[in-house]
């Protein structure tokens, strides 16, 4: 549906921001994220990533530049309509209230008057847990629960996820099945993904990188162009070389230590 | 299935609240009652179950609210101040001889301090802008503390008989439940259950976190404000109805929740049925145990309460740990 | 159907009449909401027509075989009307006021006893008296107790003041404070409570501040069914220094003068046998 559409789906111009009491975090940052398309926010902790995030889906405002929807301002939306648009996905998914899955996927009608297009029951076979539909999500794992909260945003309907480190303290074999989940949806579905990551591994997957550093955008492109060893040393301060294999590439290096 | 308890449920509230209006200390069977037995039941008896049900109504919803609203099970209206707030303030009516309202005075002062204390609660939980759920939490339980201190305080340095009046409301009591203040809580905790019960997405939203509350599409701090307000009314009219009663707020919405799961649209209005028949019937055992003494409502939900809330940390699901 | 009607309104006119039933001049189903108007209400010869006490009313003996009805404080309203009274009689000292509001709102007729000084009581007993009916028998017992106030007052012209402390209980110390009948029973007798500076009637005292006071003569009232003496070691030792314990003027006496009742005549010679 989304992925007919070229233009830019979400547009950054000229942003800075910086949080109260903070020197200038965010400055004059501009980028835009167009359909379907799967991009790592990457850069060390304390970069920004997270911030630019928390700007992109509106949760904070830009003290100076617009963030624009559809080329319509961000602030501009009603609450509920936005919600239909476009997804925040927290880092921390802390739920100890035993809501079971059917539940929380339901919450995803809620920025819905009248019924959404997709189903409950299909949004939980999508993800895969259409037969813990009754469990409690305390009772699930992490990577469960975060799928839990993805087919919650199928619901919603929306275009665009943005999700700050989701695959943070999940074991690989999470990570891989979280990330291929995501992949499945923009393929299928056209969404937009942008992940904030400081993985440099799996930053390897994504088609897109945007390099982050101290709240500005290094470089945006293809990982194998953008992450030279010049621009992994600029970001995080460490000599570290990427090396082409057959299939792929790796990090490689002398051995660490 | 879901529909056999919540219908069961139903039945046993309704149960619970005819057994309080007939039976201790002493049955008075309806349909065969003399001259006396209908006063006690019509000027006595029903205005006393009236009251216990509004102010469990009032409690189980607050709890339901605050525990999603705070992201808490441990949270109890109670433990935001409000009720040191009010005590302190029916505690100064009465030292004072406040009697500008006659003989709602003291019901009156105690709404005022419950209203004040959750607003000063609000004045410290805010900062850029909104109300934060730890800020929230940390400033009832100072408050609370304070207040309780300030309390203590005016109780040492005051003469016996105040004190002994003071100490009594503090307890609890619905022995001298009459007509006079139930229109007015009423309406106060009508309000306060119809603001939570339209707005029990929103509530579960909040429950999942701020953000993703925010994803999906809700004014964050305004819902939790709004939430916060309806739950001070409610706790509020309460607090002035018959003191200090504790436990319901914190113990009704995790039954209900064990019986018929957490979703906040089942959830509020089930705790606020629950703790309006639980504290009938701890108002009936307080009467009937041991005739003609009467135990103060709050000791017997307290007794009842405190045993099973610990008997309830041992399941694993009640916290999710 | 004439019968029936007949019926019919014969029945309604019973409830009615049972209902609207006019109060009587001599009440004969008396309940008492304080143990002090329990013993004046026995004292005036009604305790017959008592149908109803509080369980703190243990005196006299037979107060104890009567129904109860709750506390001083917390009466139970329902125990009070299903005993169908013609007459309840509370107190301003340790009943609630909405006990009195609530009885009267339902129709139940009320009698509030208001004296709480020594003073007051000849005519409270009067006024009691005449409520019940049997105005001699108040103004008898009324009477008796002004003469014997009287003979007190003017026996202790001659004596000198002293510095007298009542201790209600040892541990924590309290004691009598003014407004309480104990404290105008000291000062009838012509001597200074040393705790009458205190704000409340039975205040928790500091016992350095005692000492300063230096009391001449101690009262310890009685505590129920304690030994006096052995709870109050604690608190003589602390006190050894004031006149009334070096003097070994420290005296053990009754409650009597608990409640401002008939017993405070034979509580007011007790202190001034130890007195003397």
């Amino acid at each position: 549906m989304f992925s007919a559409y070229s233009g830019p789906i979400l547009e950054l111009d000229r942003v800075s921001f910086r949080y109260p009491g903070a020197g200038r975090i965010i400055d004059d940052l501009t980028f835009a994220i167009g359909g379907g398309e799967f991009i790592g926010l990457l850069g060390a902790n304390g970069s920004g990533k997270s911030t630019i995030l928390k700007l992109a889906a509106g949760m904070v405002r830009p003290d100076r530049g617009i963030v624009k929807l559809w080329d319509r301002p961000l602030a501009a939306y009603r609450n509920k309509d936005r919600a239909k648009l476009l997804c925040y996905f927290p880092q921390h998914l802390d739920v100890s209230v035993p809501f079971t899955v059917r539940e929380i996927v339901g919450m995803g009608m809620y920025p819905y008057d009248i019924p959404p297009a997709m189903a409950v029951d299909e949004a939980m076979d999508t993800v895969g847990l259409l037969d813990k539909a009754d469990v409690y999500v305390t009772n699930l794992s992490g990577g469960e629960r975060r799928r839990v909260f993805i087919a919650m945003t199928l619901i919603q309907g929306a275009g665009i996820l943005l999700l700050d480190e989701p695959l943070a303290n999940l074991d690989i074999r999470y990570q891989i099945e979280f990330l291929r989940l995501l992949r499945r949806l923009q393929e299928q579905k056209g969404i937009s993904v942008v992940m904030a990551l400081h993985d440099i591994n799996v930053a390897l997957q994504f088609e897109k990188v945007m390099v982050i550093k101290n709240g500005a955008v290094l470089g945006i492109g293809a990982p194998e162009a953008v992450l030279t060893g010049p621009m992994i040393r600029d970001a995080f301060d460490v000599s570290i070389e990427l090396r082409k294999a057959e299939h792929g590439m790796y990090i490689t290096h002398e051995k660490w230590f | 299935m879901h529909k056999v308890r919540i219908t069961l449920f139903l039945l046993m509230a309704a149960a619970i609240l005819v057994l309080a209006l007939i039976a201790g200390p002493r049955m008075i069977n309806p349909l065969a009652m003399s001259a006396t037995e209908r006063e006690i039941l019509l000027s006595i008896r029903l205005p006393r179950v009236a009251v216990a049900l509004l102010m469990g109504m009032a409690l189980g919803a607050s709890g339901a609210i605050l525990q999603g609203v705070l992201r808490n099970p441990l949270a109890d209206p109670y433990i935001l101040g409000i009720s040191s707030g009010a005590s302190l303030a029916a505690a100064l009516g009465l030292l004072s001889g406040f009697y500008v309202f006659g003989r709602s005075s003291v019901p009156v002062s105690a709404f005022i301090g419950a209203s004040l204390v959750s607003v000063l609660v609000g004045a410290f939980g805010w900062k850029r802008g909104g109300l934060w759920p730890e800020r929230l939490l940390l400033a009832g339980i100072g408050l609370n503390f304070l207040f309780s201190a300030v309390l203590m305080l005016l109780m040492s340095l005051s003469s016996d008989e105040g004190l002994r009046r003071a100490v009594l409301w503090m307890f609890g009591d619905l022995s001298m439940a009459d007509w006079t203040l139930i229109p007015s809580a009423s309406i106060f905790i009508v309000i306060g259950l119809g603001i939570a019960l339209f707005r029990s997405k929103a509530l579960n939203a909040l429950i999942l976190g701020d953000e993703f509350a925010y994803s999906l599409g809700f004014a964050v701090q305004r819902e939790r404000l709004i939430l916060f307000a309806a739950m001070a009314l409610m706790t509020s009219a309460s607090v002035s109805l018959g003191g200090t009663i504790g436990f319901i707020g914190l113990l009704m919405p995790h039954i209900v929740r064990l019986l018929l799961g957490a979703d906040s649209r089942l959830l509020v209005p089930a705790s606020a049925i629950a703790g309006g028949a639980f504290l009938c019937f701890a108002d009936l055992v307080g009467r009937s145990l041991m005739p003609p003494l009467e135990l103060p409502s709050g000791t017997v939900t307290a007794v009842i309460g405190a045993p099973y809330f610990l008997y309830l940390l041992r399941k694993k699901d009640v916290l999710g740990v | 159907m004439k019968k029936l009607f007949i019926i019919l309104s014969l029945v309604v006119g019973m409830s009615y009449s049972v209902s609207a039933a006019e109060p009587a001049l001599l009440p004969t189903r008396i309940i008492s909401l304080s143990p002090a108007t329990t013993e004046i209400l026995f004292a005036l010869g009604a305790g017959d027509r008592i149908i109803g006490v509080t369980s703190f009313c243990d005196h006299p003996e037979e107060a104890k075989k009567k129904q109860k009805i709750g506390g001083l404080s917390n009466p139970s309203l329902e125990a009070i009307v299903a005993l169908k009274p013609d007459l309840v009689v509370m107190t301003t000292d340790g009943n609630p006021q909405e006990v009195d509001e609530r009885l009267r709102t339902m129709g139940l007729r009320t009698y509030v006893w208001t004296a709480r000084k020594l003073a007051e009581l000849p005519d409270g007993i009067r006024g009691l008296a005449t409520a019940i009916g049997v105005s001699a028998q108040g103004e008898r017992m009324a009477g008796e107790i002004e003469k014997s106030i009287n003979r007190t007052r003017y026996k202790v012209q001659s004596t000198k003041k002293m510095n007298v402390l009542y201790i209600v209980w040892p541990e924590p110390l309290l004691v009598a404070g003014p407004g309480t009948a104990i404290d105008d029973a000291i000062r009838l007798l012509g001597h200074v409570n040393v705790s009458a500076k205190a704000k409340t009637s039975y205040p928790r005292y500091s016992i350095e501040e005692l000492i300063r006071e230096a009391p001449e003569v101690v009262f310890i009232g009685k505590g129920s069914g304690m030994d006096m003496q052995a709870v109050s070691q604690g608190i003589l030792k602390k006190l050894a220094t004031v006149p009334a314990v070096r003097n070994n003027k420290v005296c053990y006496v009754s409650d009597s003068l608990y409640r401002l009742g008939p017993r405070v005549v034979q509580g007011i010679e007790e202190l001034a046998a130890c007195i003397k």
